[in-house]
């Protein structure tokens, strides 16, 4: 499948409700189940290693109108809580059986009991991640936590997740994710080529797909992209940070674009390339992926990184991809977003590296001031 | 005339409520008439620009080079008749720093959004802040609450001074500040007093946005709202500091930033 295909086809996917997606694999998978997961971080292969379909639960777009949610949360709690709500309320989700949250913000956290008592035919399970990841004891924490969240998905649907299904379901995942760091290296590489919009929608569409498929069209995609046409802009290279949850409204990730500047990095959808290496594959493949939570994890502000100054990942991930600038795209009240706004302006000024804070939110869908804003942004670089 | 013809770039400011062009060459710069925007921004632009090539005696078709700011600059761009867009920002601080190479600082306030910039010592934009997307301390507030008491726009900044008590307006959300509106003119208060109480609150909260830049000098202020002497004085008051007057028509920083950086990109 050509480039522009492929992606056409993603763009496709991601615009059907999440309950359309599990009821067309079941069709396929007769008594096959079907689990969600919140952002940040995913345990896809626990949930695959079931025989069940993972996806991501990424709340309601602009498309989804909130009736019920509104009337459930105060007005300063963020949008994909939201509309995640929402999309229960609003039967969306609909061949869905289950659903993961995990501690990643006090709205997380509640967002899993809310829908446990609204919606009681949900097998809803909280993952409790370690929040002291210095820990001596953290990896065996993680890895006895995704033991019990295993054994609540074979309580609930009858699946059987073992220690071999479990390395198989690793080892596929494994396989994806260097495929995705190939993406993001050959866009580093050449940003001409592959659009921001364009990774995203690759990027979500696995989410939303079957992996073993997902893997064959990775493969396609590293081998057409190389071939495709891009002239080089005049354009600044950035970062953009903070959208590793609410998912950023496609126009704004255009509209970056459009005002002159070439993303290079990101961190949209971390939680599906959380681990940088590969997950080793052992006979303990609980632990190795407890172990890996922690110490093969991308710098996100959904962990807790002991000491070490939050800013220091950013300033890598700028480093590594040539980058010029950052641009911080936290959602409206996302805590964990902007409490380390302000610790990684800090390190980001100490390094003389320009940034811009453009705030978002999912139902956002005139884009005119942030066009001025980063315009302005990309000018007084270019300009300078 | 000739000169004008060599080289000669025009900068346009289609703004949301005005559309400002000015023609810039080696000789100096030339403004334009102001326009109306109206529903058709790109319309009001090339209307400008034709208004413009009539005082300069240029005819449009020998304008060589145009650049477009301001809120309908990429439908200016679109309809063919610019041949650059650059952001209202770097075009309003290019504008002033070359009206007055001391400026520092600039708040603009226009008909839909107000700006503080920060500017280095070139010129180049250091910072800037911008409003939220409400209408509060923007000069379209102005003209709801002149047109809710009766007065024109242009008048009310002066009949603002007259006040010797201003009221207290706790709101700059033009639906609250309405209602507090018909509350002070049922209490019978004086007009003069209920706008300088709307005044000092624009330039309150404009004045709490461009403090998060650093309040530096020399500081101007551009934009229409620029004309209004109640919320120039209440916003020097708010910031602790006099701006420097322009030695032209703060209105047109835009549209002169625009034809200036557009000269100096075809060098």
């Amino acid at each position: 499948m050509a480039v522009d295909q492929t992606i056409d086809r993603c763009r496709e996917l991601i615009a059907e409700p999440l309950g359309v997606i599990a009821e067309r694999w079941k069709e396929s998978h007769p008594g096959g189940r079907v689990a969600a997961c919140f952002p940040v971080w995913s345990p896809a292969e626990l949930i695959h290693a079931g025989g069940m379909l993972p996806l991501g639960l990424l709340g309601g777009g602009a498309t989804v109108e909130l009736t019920h949610a509104d009337a459930r949360f105060q007005s300063f709690v963020c949008s994909i809580s939201k509309s995640t709500l929402e999309l229960g309320f609003q039967g969306l989700l609909k061949g869905v059986d289950g659903l993961v949250f995990s501690n990643i913000c006090d709205v997380a956290r509640n967002l899993s009991s809310i829908y446990k008592r609204n919606f009681p035919h949900f097998h809803v399970d909280y993952l409790h991640l370690p929040q002291n990841s210095t820990s001596a004891g953290v990896a065996d924490y993680t890895a006895e936590e995704l033991r019990r969240v295993a054994r609540g998905f074979e309580s609930a649907f009858g699946v059987k997740i073992t220690e071999d299904s479990i390395g198989k379901s690793v080892e596929l995942y494994n396989a994806i994710r260097a495929r995705l760091r190939a993406l993001y290296a050959f866009r580093i590489a050449e940003p001409q080529k592959l659009s921001t919009v364009e990774l995203y929608l690759i990027l979500r569409a696995l989410t939303q797909a079957d992996p073993e498929e997902s893997l064959i069209r990775l493969d396609e995609l590293l081998a057409e992209l190389p071939g495709r046409e891009g002239r080089p802009k005049d354009r600044i290279r950035v970062v953009i940070e903070g959208a590793f949850c609410e998912q950023p409204p496609l126009g704004l990730l255009e509209v970056l674009e459009e005002a002159g500047c070439y993303v290079v990095e990101d961190d949209l959808l971390l939680g599906w390339r959380w681990f940088t290496s590969d997950v080793p594959v052992n006979a303990d493949p609980f632990r190795a992926l407890g172990q890996s939570y922690v110490d093969r994890a991308v710098p996100s502000s959904t962990r807790h990184e002991g000491r070490e100054h939050r800013s220091k990942g950013l300033i890598e991930k700028v480093r590594r991809s040539r980058a010029d600038a950052v641009i911080f795209t936290p959602p409206k009240f996302c805590e964990p977003a902007l409490f380390d706004y302000v610790p990684m302006k800090q390190g980001l000024e100490r390094e003389a590296i320009p940034h811009l804070l453009v705030e978002f939110e999912e139902k956002m869908w005139t884009f005119e001031r942030t066009r001025n804003e980063v315009e302005t942004f990309v000018e007084s670089m270019l300009f300078d | 005339m000739a000169d004008w013809r060599e080289g000669c770039v025009v900068g346009v400011d289609i703004g949301s409520t005005t559309t400002k062009a000015v023609a810039f060459s080696k000789e100096g710069y030339l403004k334009g008439p102001l326009m109306p925007t109206g529903a058709v921004p790109e319309k009001a632009g090339r209307a400008a620009v034709e208004g413009l090539a009539t005082v300069a005696g240029i005819p449009f078709e020998a304008i060589q080079f145009t650049v477009a700011t301001g809120y309908g600059r990429l439908l200016a761009s679109a309809s063919g008749f610019a041949d650059k867009v650059i952001s209202e920002i770097s075009c309003h601080a290019t504008g002033a720093f070359y009206l007055n190479p001391r400026t520092r600082l600039i708040v603009d306030i226009g008909g839909q959004d107000s700006k503080g910039i920060g500017l280095t010592a070139a010129g180049v934009v250091e910072n800037f802040v911008m409003n939220d997307k409400c209408a509060a301390g923007t000069g379209r507030f102005l003209e709801e609450m002149a047109e809710l008491l009766g007065y024109e726009l242009d008048e009310i900044g002066e009949v603002s001074l007259r006040s010797e008590s201003p009221c207290e307006i706790s709101s700059t959300c033009t639906v609250f500040a309405e209602t507090e509106v018909h509350a002070l003119t049922t209490a019978r208060k004086r007009p003069e007093d209920i706008l300088a109480g709307l005044h000092k609150a624009v330039a309150k909260r404009v004045a709490a946005m461009v403090k998060a830049l650093g309040v530096r000098e020399e500081a101007v202020f551009t934009g229409g709202v620029s004309k209004n002497r109640g919320v120039v004085k209440w916003l020097e008051e708010r910031l602790g500091m006099a701006f420097t007057p322009l030695p032209d028509d703060p209105q047109y920083a835009g549209a002169l930033g625009a034809a200036v950086l557009g000269f100096r990109l075809r060098q």
